[in-house]
């Protein structure tokens, strides 16, 4: 009987050795992989220069532009992926160089098997700008300001010369 | 083609113009015209309507009506146009259905998208739009489509109440000699897709067919006027998926044509190969859902499998599977990079190392000819009269092909011949399938030799002369583009406006539409499990139907 049941055990455990004919995962590995694939966007706002382009050209309207707090550059694409056919229209009409500030070739694949979503929050890429670098932006902006300021002071002040020596 | 130019002599025409080698573009005077115009036409062998596609012109207050009569034999076709006033009182026009039996739903469905009346057409009701558009005209240019969707509770409504209504009849009636009733094939059928045959039968024989369509419309011809040309492809692509490459190419020649823009060599060759590998992907579908339809999942999980080698390929070069938006206006969208024929090769050679296998146990299975030859016969003759292409022709022994017979990209310089098959029953339309299948790939062999010779030689430079640059406003105009797509010509129709940024209107012909309409006739008197079989041969896709 004992050894009936051990002959039983020993035949089943026999297959944790033999190795899967499985030879990918494809949750985690693609079977094809190639670096043109559309996946999940990557945002670069530093390079981005709120040109709007790709929003226009979005099919689906899957692109809302994201306000910054600044007078140029004040804008900034943030993608719904729920709504996104990933055509990847939006990286070809990019227009920085020598990166696009938008990029879906090369994302991720693992949207829906890899279970990161939580909620439907999960399927936006937002652009998490640091308050740093707001600050940096903004302190710069106020300082091309100031100077501007100082060169049309600069610059009324000298005309107003002229005009006093040519009286 | 002075024949047909001299048949005009008897009308009082506006224009007449040779338009391409192949076509006559002809503009009438009068409306009332257009039955004997038919009647010349078709006696002088041009015996296919290809589609009846009216244009909103809401300034000059006209609707256009274009007819593209084909002769598939012999390379003539002719343009009709003719003006009827926009008025939904006066917008009337006599229906050349009884002379072209292939006109039928292209009528119905100009009736229901643009509010043009047939009279004298035998059947005019509305088809692919839901009862909540019935009256209305979607595809005019003054549509209020957000005045529409706001009464989205009286839409559900409508449809509801007419649901009810149907169900009502459907058994008409039911004693112990007979019981005549309808019965609902689809729209959840595992072998239909999104389609609904109501099926008028009397026990197990059918007594006629009734399919209801527009399960899956979009609108895509609207949509596309959103968009701005290089943006519209994805809404071309989305005719349907299994042969996307194809249809984009239909409607990128169209938009080149009036732009004035020749693309270079390289971009024709890779339009050639890119179109064949979709082609196979679509026909090994196309295989597989013939068994499918009939009970058998291996030969679709077979073809599938091989299927997934020449997707790979789509996926290097494009970066998506089945949505690939690969062709755009000025070209192909990506430069082709190293490597990326090699895929292609591992692919063919997947292929060849299947396809004896597949061959021996699908195409020449004797269960599935004992049952396949004797059913669905369609003529030679029935070909034309319900002006059918693609496969289904080719299959009845009708040499016309498009790549042939009007070649367009590099096919001038492919060597092919006409594929066909004589029979024209169930059996041979799948024999169709694989013999084209083998076709594409030898075509997909010299495309990718003529490539690959070139790049070596200096002709080719595959980083840069994938596109050329297409102005972003065209002029106004229009044109016509035909491509042979895996389920047949699809005839792409594009006006634009002066100083376009987006298509004015796009007319997509897609063969579906008339493989569907036969689906009566052929079924006719047959038995109720005969449907999946007839239904499966003929290659009918939901997405092309509907659009």
């Amino acid at each position: 009987m004992i050894v009936e049941v051990l002959k039983k055990v020993y035949r089943v455990s026999k297959a944790l050795w033999v190795k899967s004919p499985a030879t990918h995962d494809i949750r985690s590995h693609l079977m094809h992989d190639t670096p043109r694939f559309r996946g999940e966007h990557t945002i670069d706002y530093e390079t981005c220069i709120g040109c709007d382009a790709c929003n226009k050209i979005c099919p689906t309207h899957a692109i809302t532009m994201k306000h910054l707090p600044f007078k140029k550059q004040n804008i900034v694409p943030e993608v719904n992926l729920s709504v996104c056919i990933f055509c990847g229209l939006c990286e070809d009409v990019c227009p920085t160089k020598p990166e696009k500030s938008i990029i879906l070739s090369g994302g991720r694949y693992d949207m829906i098997s890899g279970g990161w979503h939580q909620d439907q929050q999960d399927f936006w890429v937002h652009v998490d700008i640091p308050q740093s670098y707001i600050d940096e932006r903004l302190e710069a902006e106020e300082a091309t300001r100031v100077k501007k300021e100082m060169m049309a002071k600069k610059k009324e002040a000298q005309l107003h010369n002229e005009k006093e020596d040519k009286a | 083609m002075q024949t047909i130019q001299a048949l005009f002599q008897d009308f009082s025409t506006l224009y007449i113009q040779e338009y391409k080698p192949t076509w006559l573009k002809v503009k009438l005077q009068n409306a009332t015209d257009i039955v004997e115009v038919a009647k010349a036409l078709q006696s002088n062998g041009l015996t296919v309507i290809s589609t009846v596609s009216p244009t909103d012109f809401v300034e000059d207050n006209r609707i256009e009506m274009n007819y593209f009569f084909e002769d598939i034999l012999t390379k003539r076709n002719c343009w009709v146009k003719v003006d009827i006033p926009r008025e939904i009182e006066q917008c009337v026009i006599d229906s050349i259905t009884p002379i072209f039996k292939g006109a039928l739903w292209h009528e119905r469905e100009a009736y229901s998208m643009f509010g043009v009346r047939f009279t004298n057409h035998p059947d005019l009701r509305p088809i692919i739009v839901s009862q909540d558009f019935y009256g209305k005209t979607p595809y005019r240019r003054d549509f209020d489509w957000a005045a529409h969707e706001a009464d989205t509770l009286g839409n559900i409504q409508a449809i509801y109440e007419d649901f009810e209504q149907e169900q009502a009849q459907n058994e008409t009636l039911l004693d112990s000699n007979s019981s005549q009733m309808i019965l609902n094939w689809g729209p959840t059928h595992p072998a239909s897709g999104p389609i609904r045959l109501k099926v008028h039968c009397d026990g197990e024989d059918i007594l006629g067919i009734d399919p209801d369509i527009g399960f899956v419309w979009r609108a895509l011809e609207h949509l596309v006027t959103k968009k701005d040309f290089v943006g519209a492809i994805v809404a071309v692509e989305r005719l349907c998926f299994m042969d996307n490459i194809n249809s984009m190419v239909g409607y990128c020649q169209a938009v080149e044509e009036i732009a004035n823009v020749e693309i270079s060599e390289f971009a024709k060759w890779m339009r050639v190969l890119l179109g064949e590998v979709s082609r196979i992907s679509s026909h090994m579908m196309g295989m597989g859902n013939f068994y499918n339809s009939l009970g058998l999942h291996t030969a679709f999980m077979w073809n599938v499998d091989v299927r997934e080698y020449f997707l790979d390929f789509l996926e290097s070069y494009s970066g998506a599977r089945i949505a690939t938006a690969a062709i755009e206006p000025g070209g192909v969208r990506y430069t082709l990079e190293e490597g990326m024929l090699e895929t292609l090769q591992k692919a063919i050679e997947k292929f060849d190392a299947t396809k004896e296998e597949i061959r021996a146990i699908f195409v020449k299975n004797p269960t599935m000819k004992s049952r396949a030859t004797t059913k669905g016969i369609l003529s030679a003759q029935a070909i034309e009269e319900y002006s059918l292409c693609g496969i289904v022709a080719r299959a009845s022994g009708v040499k016309t092909d498009i790549r042939l017979d009007e070649p367009y990209a590099a096919y001038d310089q492919v060597q092919m011949d006409y594929v066909t098959q004589q029979g024209g029953s169930a059996a041979d339309r799948l024999k169709m399938l694989f013999d084209e299948i083998e076709q594409s790939v030898a075509i997909v062999r010299q495309a990718k030799a003529h490539i690959v010779a070139n790049i070596a030689n200096g002709n080719f430079n595959p980083t840069k002369d994938h596109m050329v640059k297409v102005p972003k406003k065209l002029p106004k105009g229009e044109a016509i583009s035909r491509v042979e797509w895996a389920r047949g010509e699809v005839l792409m129709h594009l006006v634009t406006d002066e100083k376009a940024t987006n298509p004015y209107r796009l007319k997509m012909k897609a063969p579906s539409f008339n493989h569907t309409m036969i689906l009566g006739e052929l079924l006719k008197g047959e038995s109720l499990s005969d449907i999946p079989l007839i239904f499966g041969s003929l290659y009918i896709c939901q997405g092309d139907l509907d659009r």
